[in-house]
């Protein structure tokens, strides 16, 4: 039996003040007392869900697809361009790892100090369709039908449209699903800017303009851009943040929509950039699964 | 009323607005259908017990939008919205007397009415969590003013999503149980009845 004074709060309209005075206490509760209750309550209620949210996606994606989805080439031309595409993208990403082991020889035989550990041994992926995005807003989570069952891990980047960066796996995995934190909603991505048609091979890629690209809220990223270099619209910013997962290096993230100039300092600009295809609009997303010398997985280092 | 329609009702619509999400976006804006399910049962069901059916509908909301933290990980707090939807519920109690309940644009007023209340209690309760415990605000780095804004323009297109919605859940009617109290008198009017 409740003692009296509890059913006396369990009824009638002093019930609805209970249960709002509860609300507010959990609404200002710190993220510890949060953490260790909350993701897993909402994964079971979720969970049998699924089915629906994945409905609405698929629902959304017929009556709504995604622009690039109106491309009026054959499917051939469009694979062969996302090869093409990747191909550059392996091709950056192995010029920026050459960098950086040169960089890295500097530094050994400067300081003739051991290297460290963080070299791949391994690397695994896997595919899962994007379930549920956010939804009281279009810049939130989206969720993903591939959890620790399938070898997803915390930290681990993810991919939409072949080889273009789209996020990072968050802390909340569930056996069979995880929740994607979108690149729009990163703090700060370190890129470079290439043009549409790829680097000149015979120069070195340090030459690219670098920027620090950070979030405006709306979806897409503003950086200012010190560099002489041309810096137009259409250039494809291509990730060289080293606190990201190794296989997001190298990979598609935006392409600039603006540039201005910056009065108080001439050499610099403003760029914007927008996502070239964003978590919430894919139907499937690839996880990339980074398995370390010392037995970690995964994860920003 | 059937609680057990209700909370289905709530989570079902929450899970579409989860999963079809940019079906009913036009850039920032984007219509929900939770809000004109909350409202359905905020202008059909007891009045005593709209505040914690409304609390049931803020509850869904939170489950199903976790709120990202200042180091990337994902959290889902429940709490601003359940004192959200309560506040747009009581808001919408005191129209019930006042909107001709057959006419679906006075339903959807009722949603935008009820949507721009729970987005105030939401971003209020926003600034109040981010004051309290020193952590960025969810539309960060948006500006305030700015999320005001996309909030009143989304209960606008609540209010037009719930025309329809409306219509749905106004054939279901009858599964929901609701209390009727309307006292048929006799009259010249129902002898032919």
């Amino acid at each position: 039996m409740l003692p009296a004074r509890v059913q006396h709060l369990l009824t009638g309209r002093r019930l609805d003040w209970t249960l709002l005075a509860c609300a507010l206490v959990v609404s200002v509760a710190p993220v510890r007392m949060l953490r260790p209750w909350t993701n897993d309550l909402a994964r079971l209620v979720l969970v049998p869900f699924v089915p629906v949210t994945h409905l609405g996606t698929s629902l959304r994606d017929r009556i709504r697809p995604s622009i690039e989805s109106f491309d009026p080439k054959s499917p051939e031309t469009i694979a062969l361009e996302a090869e093409v595409e990747r191909m550059r993208t392996l091709y950056e990403t192995s010029r920026l790892d050459a960098l950086r082991l040169e960089e890295v020889i500097r530094g050994l035989q400067a300081t003739s100090t051991r290297a460290g550990g963080g070299a791949l041994l391994d690397v695994g992926a896997t595919t899962g369709s994007v379930v549920a995005g956010d939804p009281n807003g279009p810049h939130g989570v989206v969720r993903i039908n591939a959890g620790s069952r399938h070898g997803v891990a915390a930290g681990s980047a993810v991919f939409v449209g072949g080889d273009v960066f789209a996020g990072l796996v968050t802390d909340d995995v569930g056996a069979f699903i995880s929740t994607v934190l979108p690149s729009t909603r990163l703090p700060s991505i370190g890129c470079r800017l290439f043009p549409v048609e790829g680097s000149d091979p015979a120069r070195t890629v340090a030459i690219a303009p670098g920027a620090v690209l950070k979030p405006t809220g709306r979806g897409t990223w503003t950086a200012e851009v010190a560099s002489a270099g041309e810096i137009a619209v259409g250039m494809i910013a291509r990730v060289t943040d080293e606190r990201l997962p190794r296989s997001a290096l190298g990979a598609r993230i935006g392409r600039i929509v603006a540039v201005e100039p910056i009065e108080q300092v001439p050499l610099a600009r403003r760029i914007e950039v927008e996502p070239i295809t964003e978590a919430r609009d894919a139907i499937s997303a690839v996880v990339v699964i980074e398995r370390r010398s010392d037995g970690g997985e995964g994860g920003p280092r | 009323m059937r609680w057990s329609v209700h909370f289905l009702a709530v989570l079902l619509a929450a899970a579409l607005d989860a999963g079809l999400g940019g079906l009913f976006e036009i850039g920032s804006i984007r219509a929900s259908i939770l809000p004109s399910v909350v409202v359905f049962v905020a202008l059909a069901a007891p009045k005593r017990i709209v505040m914690r059916a409304a609390m049931a509908g803020g509850l869904a909301c939170d489950l199903f939008a976790p709120t990202v933290l200042a180091d990337g990980s994902a959290l889902v707090v429940p709490g601003p919205h359940i004192l959200a939807f309560a506040l747009g519920a009581s808001a919408v109690v005191p129209l019930r007397g006042l909107l001709y309940r057959q006419n679906p644009v006075s339903n959807a007023a009722a949603v935008v009415v009820f949507s721009a209340f729970a987005s105030l209690g939401w971003i209020s309760i926003s600034i109040v969590r981010s004051a309290v415990l020193g952590s960025a605000v969810p539309w960060w780095p948006a500006s305030g003013v700015g999320e005001l804004l996309v909030q009143l323009m989304s209960a606008l297109a609540d209010g037009v999503l719930g025309l329809v919605v409306f219509w749905v859940l106004t054939r279901t009617k009858p599964i929901w149980g609701f209390e009727s109290k309307t006292r048929l008198a006799p009259g010249v009017a129902r002898e032919g009845l």
